[in-house]
């Protein structure tokens, strides 16, 4: 009887343990985790862009979490989102003109709402708004602020073909956008080998709207945004002639890798190998 | 309980025996209700096959995790996103590991035993003697059997699940230096109950526990009655078992998921 017993008592601890660590799975380390307990209040918020925020993200003062999204809804009639904001009850002070911004947590994480101090002297009451905003920066946007990236050609009414030599083309491939101001303005018809001079030849086709593009216009091998495609930019150079069908741009620069770019920035000025490598950024690929 | 499999191929020997297999199960399903009658007998089974996997489930669930977060934070750390290992850690012990290697373990744990007693009893010619007994082998031996591993699997998964997650945080956290509110933080923003640990954990244990403590019952009960019979049916449980646990986990994922 004793030794029923004890089975009876080890089978029900068993399934205790087995239940409590179900509870524990459910409530420590799952979303469910994030409800917040206490009270809180909602604000409203409107973002012109609100990226990849997403309902219950955290929303942070100073990098503590003081409540979560609580809706994401497009205001009605207007190209606007309205954020509503539960903000727990203990963190009731925040002045009225605090600004509220979407960030990236880090390259890749998640998006939250921070809310950074203004100075007035009144307090954003419940159910009250932040009027002021910034959205969230997509980071195509911001690289584009610096690379320049935009759409593709239509190459409506023909192109005209024209060649240029790289050292290094990086990972051009054929049918990549060629851009001039950010522009498509045509695209890469062929990327090959050179036997003779030991470098890329590629072979753009311009569209034919595009006539008076100089014959000492630049072409250089860019990069949309941080891991995106590459492309061939043209940058206009002053001479009186155009470039026609057939040509060959003399002018290039070569697919610069993030790594020297990055190691350009880190040793600017302190070695020889940083000088050689600016010497060698604008080359007449041509004369090698 | 007629096992006589014509031995024509291979094909019509595995169909036979998955046909015969579906067969015991609806035997079993329909010994159910008289099982109750002898629910000391499903508790006592609850302890041989739950309580007693439980030191292996816990050791190998810790180093599950452990190696998980080891493995993770070398390779997240390529793209500087060691913050990420709390939460892959928890989504892959919850939709896959967890699942799968306590449905392994049962299998081999639990599962052999069970083929290994029944078999025995039929070789001893206990389970004639039942019969002449009017005690139904089928409610008194099988049934609770297959509840109690049908039982026992959940909870033996969640176990593995909770050391699992303890074990990636030891190595991550205590070891690694991730920091201890990223590691949780993430893994709470990420992790959904109802997507993770319901569809993953639980559906997808108590289907493995379903067909683990069926195929462990059904060797045993079909089992040869001679001493190579029983340890040919031990060997046929586990490998079975491990075939129908990573096939049923692939399908269980396209539906569930």
């Amino acid at each position: 009887m004793s030794q029923r017993k004890s089975y009876a008592v080890g089978t029900g601890l068993f399934i205790v343990l087995g239940f409590a660590a179900l509870a524990y799975l459910a409530t420590q380390t799952s979303s469910v985790a994030n409800r917040h307990q206490g009270a809180s209040y909602t604000v409203d918020a409107q973002f012109e862009n609100i990226g990849q925020l997403k309902e219950r993200a955290p929303v942070k003062i100073a990098g503590v979490r003081v409540g979560q999204v609580e809706s994401i809804a497009l205001e009605p009639g207007k190209s606007v989102a309205d954020v509503k904001l539960a903000i727990d009850k203990q963190y009731a002070t925040i002045p009225a003109d605090s600004v509220a911004t979407i960030f990236t947590s880090g390259l890749l994480g998640d998006q939250y709402v921070g809310i950074e101090y203004g100075h007035a002297k009144q307090y954003v009451a419940a159910g009250g708004k932040l009027g002021l905003t910034r959205s969230s920066q997509p980071l195509e946007e911001m690289l584009g602020k610096f690379f320049g990236a935009g759409g593709s050609a239509d190459a409506i009414g023909g192109s005209y073909e024209v060649t240029a030599h790289f050292s290094n083309v990086g990972s051009l491939s054929a049918g990549s956008p060629v851009k001039m101001a950010g522009v498509a303005i045509g695209r890469v018809l062929s990327v090959q080998a050179e036997p003779t001079k030991l470098d890329a030849v590629v072979t753009l086709a311009i569209d034919n709207r595009y006539n008076q593009i100089p014959d000492d216009s630049a072409a250089a091998v860019f990069t949309s945004g941080l891991i995106g495609s590459q492309y061939v930019a043209i940058q206009p150079g002053g001479s009186p002639d155009m470039l026609k069908n057939g040509d060959e741009m003399i002018l290039t620069q070569s697919a610069m890798q993030l790594e020297d770019l990055i190691g350009k920035f880190l040793v600017n000025g302190s070695g020889d190998g940083a000088k050689k490598d600016a010497g060698s950024s604008t080359t007449p690929a041509g004369k090698h | 309980m007629n096992a006589r499999i014509e031995r024509d191929n291979i094909v019509t020997q595995s169909l036979g025996q998955i046909g015969n297999c579906g067969l015991f199960l609806l035997q079993i399903l329909a010994a159910i209700p008289r099982s109750l009658r002898h629910a000391r007998e499903t508790v006592r089974q609850l302890w041989f096959v739950g309580a007693m996997s439980l030191t292996i489930i816990m050791v190998c669930g810790l180093f599950v995790g452990m190696v998980l977060s080891l493995q993770l934070y070398h390779v997240l750390s390529i793209f500087g996103g060691t913050a990420a290992t709390g939460t892959v850690v928890a989504i892959a012990i919850y939709r896959e590991l967890g699942p799968v290697v306590t449905a392994l373990l049962f299998a081999g744990r639990a599962g052999t035993a069970i083929t290994a007693e029944i078999g025995l009893m039929r070789a001893t010619d206990q389970i004639a003697a039942m019969e002449l007994m009017a005690v139904d082998p089928l409610a008194y031996v099988v049934a609770p059997r297959f509840l109690a591993g049908l039982i026992a699997m959940p909870l033996l998964c969640c176990v593995f699940c909770a050391l699992g997650i303890f074990g990636g945080h030891l190595v991550g956290v205590t070891w690694l230096g991730i920091d201890n509110g990223t590691f949780w933080s993430n893994m709470t923003a990420t992790v959904d109950v109802w997507q993770d640990i319901i569809n993953g954990v639980i559906w997808k244990s108590l289907a493995f526990g379903a067909v683990v403590a069926l195929i462990a019952v059904y060797q045993g009960y079909t089992a040869p009655p001679t001493s190579e019979g029983v340890a040919y049916a031990t060997t046929r449980t586990v490998v079975a078992s491990s075939i129908a646990i990573l096939a049923l986990d692939f399908v269980l994922t396209a539906f569930l998921m």
